[in-house]
């Protein structure tokens, strides 16, 4: 995808990233004929027994986890002060921004009436958590969509109309920061709690009680990462500069915050009884572990290494590792947990990771031109690029489509 | 709460006639094929368990997990006892079918407009006073309707006078209390029943929501207070480099 940053510079080109994406868009347009047309039956292999399936456990849990850097770095910067953070600011509002969309998107397919999606807000059960969630994104994506706004708003040309949004976005901003962060919290916990309800149904090596406070705990190192990822690629393969000291800042808070989750989740699987699981051979044991290696023991061990913190590379492989095992935590619990009590076994069907793929590519390739085209990152100053320039920004080991 | 309604099926009973299912199916038009599971097209069922019959059917909680976890409302619990689900409220979430205990809830995944399917013990015919269909059509009896109180004192009443029974109500305490109960001379757990706490479900997440309040109350003004902080923090740290310039250029005019 990051190829589209020659389009600047040249005609666009046929290359391996940009097939690699159209197929991906292809896929992910037969899967939306096959939910909207055929229906769930053609699209997915949801039933009874697992209704909620890679659409939610991917697309929703992990949409929204991974978005969780926008309100933790903007809350930062412009609530408690850490200016050190204030070039990334933008990148990470506008990643969570464009995960909140993947999500809204997301859901057209996921409800099995999609057309009635505005119904939550005429019609209230406020002692449903899912009735909480739904207002919560809604209203969030509201404010991210706000914070973001001036990006877009800075780059039309009518100067009074321009600062006039501005200065009344200047005024509103703390507020928009602060409503963020609390929306934020409650329904990245109450994501958590939605499974409060499935008691009986959820394996115990997942189940708790404080399901909010995990789902919690988790999602903000799992943001932060990802936009350690998403800054890297920006610099590596989009022009950005950004100081790596702030990416080996951020890394040092997210060891800490792995050890508080690590620390929280072990406490509750001993006090719940799941612990007597955690050894017993079965294969939700191999995925529990699989979970717990790659989001908590191998970063804190990578991250603790001076080497790998101060290395932006070996930092993005890391984070790589966080954000993988927090999507194996949230599939975990919205699948594999399921199907132990449930018995029926659920894989998704192409089509299901088609769609979800195709949201993420499509958030990441907005991301790629938002990136270049508006002011999101600082810049290198580029100087005529010269035709050597173009060659170096093709090669493909270089360009982001590891996102 | 008001009085409410609720079944009593009685396991030693049953004939395996599938009268009952067939009632169901005519009344909500169906097509008549018999199915062994609970689907959108039978929402009741009398499965065979060895040489049982175990007729199954939405449990019509006291206290739903259906209708707590319902974001729009579609599912309620009505004063007369049955669980009803307004179909023009869903909008396919599925929220319901995760929630419920019993499984009952079944969705219609094949349909381009699917709705939730569930027995809502026949609501409508029970406004007027009519019993439901499958216990209207029940020929020996198995399944009888009345005020839950008088039911479960008749539940009572058998399970006490004849040995033959197990010694417990199913759905007198599960999950809460639900509208529908059973008697068995098997044991429960070689029927297929699931062994439910007594708690009620919503309870579950009744902790969570509470919290929502605390969470906006006390976490944003902790924020609004640290924002003050940072805030007063930028102030006192500009008007001191400021008086620091003013120092140093006035002293500098006084030497020159």
């Amino acid at each position: 995808m990051s190829t589209l940053s020659v389009s600047r510079l040249s005609m666009p080109k046929f290359t391996l990233w940009r097939a690699v994406v159209a197929v991906i868009f292809v896929a992910g347009l037969y899967a939306t004929y096959a939910r909207f047309a055929l229906g769930f039956h053609a699209s997915t292999n949801l039933a009874d027994a697992q209704p909620w399936g890679l659409w939610v456990g991917l697309g929703t849990l992990c949409g929204v986890g991974i978005s969780a850097g926008g309100f933790a770095i903007a809350a930062a910067v412009y609530l408690l002060g850490f200016e050190r953070y204030r070039p990334i600011v933008r990148a990470s509002v506008l990643l969570s921004f464009l995960g909140y969309l993947t999500v809204c998107t997301g859901m057209m397919y996921e409800l099995g009436l999609p057309w009635r999606i505005w119904h939550p807000i005429f019609m209230w059960n406020r002692h449903s958590i899912l009735f909480e969630v739904s207002w919560c994104v809604m209203l969030y994506t509201t404010v991210l969509s706000l914070e973001f706004s001036p990006a877009l708003v800075e780059k039309i040309p009518i100067p009074r109309l321009r600062d006039f949004y501005l200065k009344w976005h200047h005024e509103l901003l703390i507020g928009l920061v602060l409503m963020g962060a609390v929306l934020s919290s409650l329904h990245q916990s109450f994501l958590g709690g939605l499974y409060l309800l499935a008691k009986g149904k959820v394996d115990p090596l997942w189940y708790s009680q404080y399901l909010p406070t995990l789902f919690y705990l988790s999602a903000v190192p799992a943001g932060l990462a990802a936009t350690i990822m998403a800054v890297y690629l920006c610099t590596r393969s989009l022009n950005a500069r950004v100081d790596p000291g702030i990416l080996t800042e951020m890394s040092q808070v997210i060891a800490p915050l792995l050890y508080v989750y690590a620390l929280f989740r072990g406490i509750d699987l001993f006090t719940h009884g799941g612990a007597a699981r955690i050894f017993a051979w079965r294969e939700e044991t191999g995925l529990f572990w699989l979970e717990i290696g790659l989001f908590v023991i191998a970063p804190i061990i990578l991250l603790s290494q001076e080497k790998i913190r101060r290395n932006p590379q070996h930092l993005y492989f890391t984070c790589s590792l966080v954000v993988m095992g927090f999507i194996a935590n949230r599939l975990n619990i919205s699948v594999t947990a399921f199907q132990s009590t449930s018995g029926f076994y659920y894989v998704p069907k192409w089509t299901e990771f088609a769609l979800t793929l195709a949201t993420v590519t499509a958030a990441a390739v907005i991301f790629h031109y938002a990136v270049l085209y508006l002011d999101i990152l600082p810049k290198n100053r580029v100087h005529e690029a010269s035709k050597e320039d173009v060659t170096w920004m093709v090669t493909p080991n270089l360009i982001g489509g590891r996102a | 709460m008001p009085r409410t309604k609720a079944i009593l099926i009685d396991i030693t009973k049953c004939i395996g006639c599938r009268s009952c299912e067939q009632a169901c199916k005519q009344i909500h038009g169906f097509p008549a094929d018999t199915e062994a599971h609970l689907s959108p097209t039978a929402l009741t069922v009398v499965e065979e368990r060895g040489d049982r019959f175990v007729r199954r059917m939405c449990m019509n909680c006291q206290d739903p997990a259906c209708a707590s976890a319902c974001l729009v409302g579609a599912l309620k619990k009505t004063d007369l006892g049955p669980v009803t689900y307004e179909s023009s409220k869903c909008i396919g979430c599925r929220y319901c079918i995760v929630a419920c205990p019993f499984n009952v809830p079944q969705y219609e995944w094949s349909k381009l407009v699917p709705y939730v399917k569930k027995c809502d013990m026949c609501y409508a015919r029970q406004v007027k006073g009519q019993p439901p269909a499958c216990v209207e059509a029940c020929p020996v009896q198995a399944s009888i309707v009345g005020w839950r109180e008088e039911i479960l004192e008749e539940a009572q009443r058998r399970v006490l006078l004849d040995s033959k029974y197990v010694k417990h109500i199913y759905g007198s305490e599960e999950a809460g209390g639900t509208s529908v109960f059973f008697i068995t001379d098997v044991p429960f757990e070689k029927l297929g029943f699931t062994a439910l706490p007594s708690q009620a479900m919503p309870i579950l997440t009744a902790n969570a929501l509470g919290d929502v309040p605390t969470v906006v109350l006390v976490g944003g003004s902790l924020l609004a207070g640290l924002y003050w902080i940072t805030n007063r923090r930028k102030h006192v740290a500009l008007a001191e480099a400021q008086q620091a310039t003013d120092y140093t250029t006035s002293t500098k005019s006084e030497r020159s």
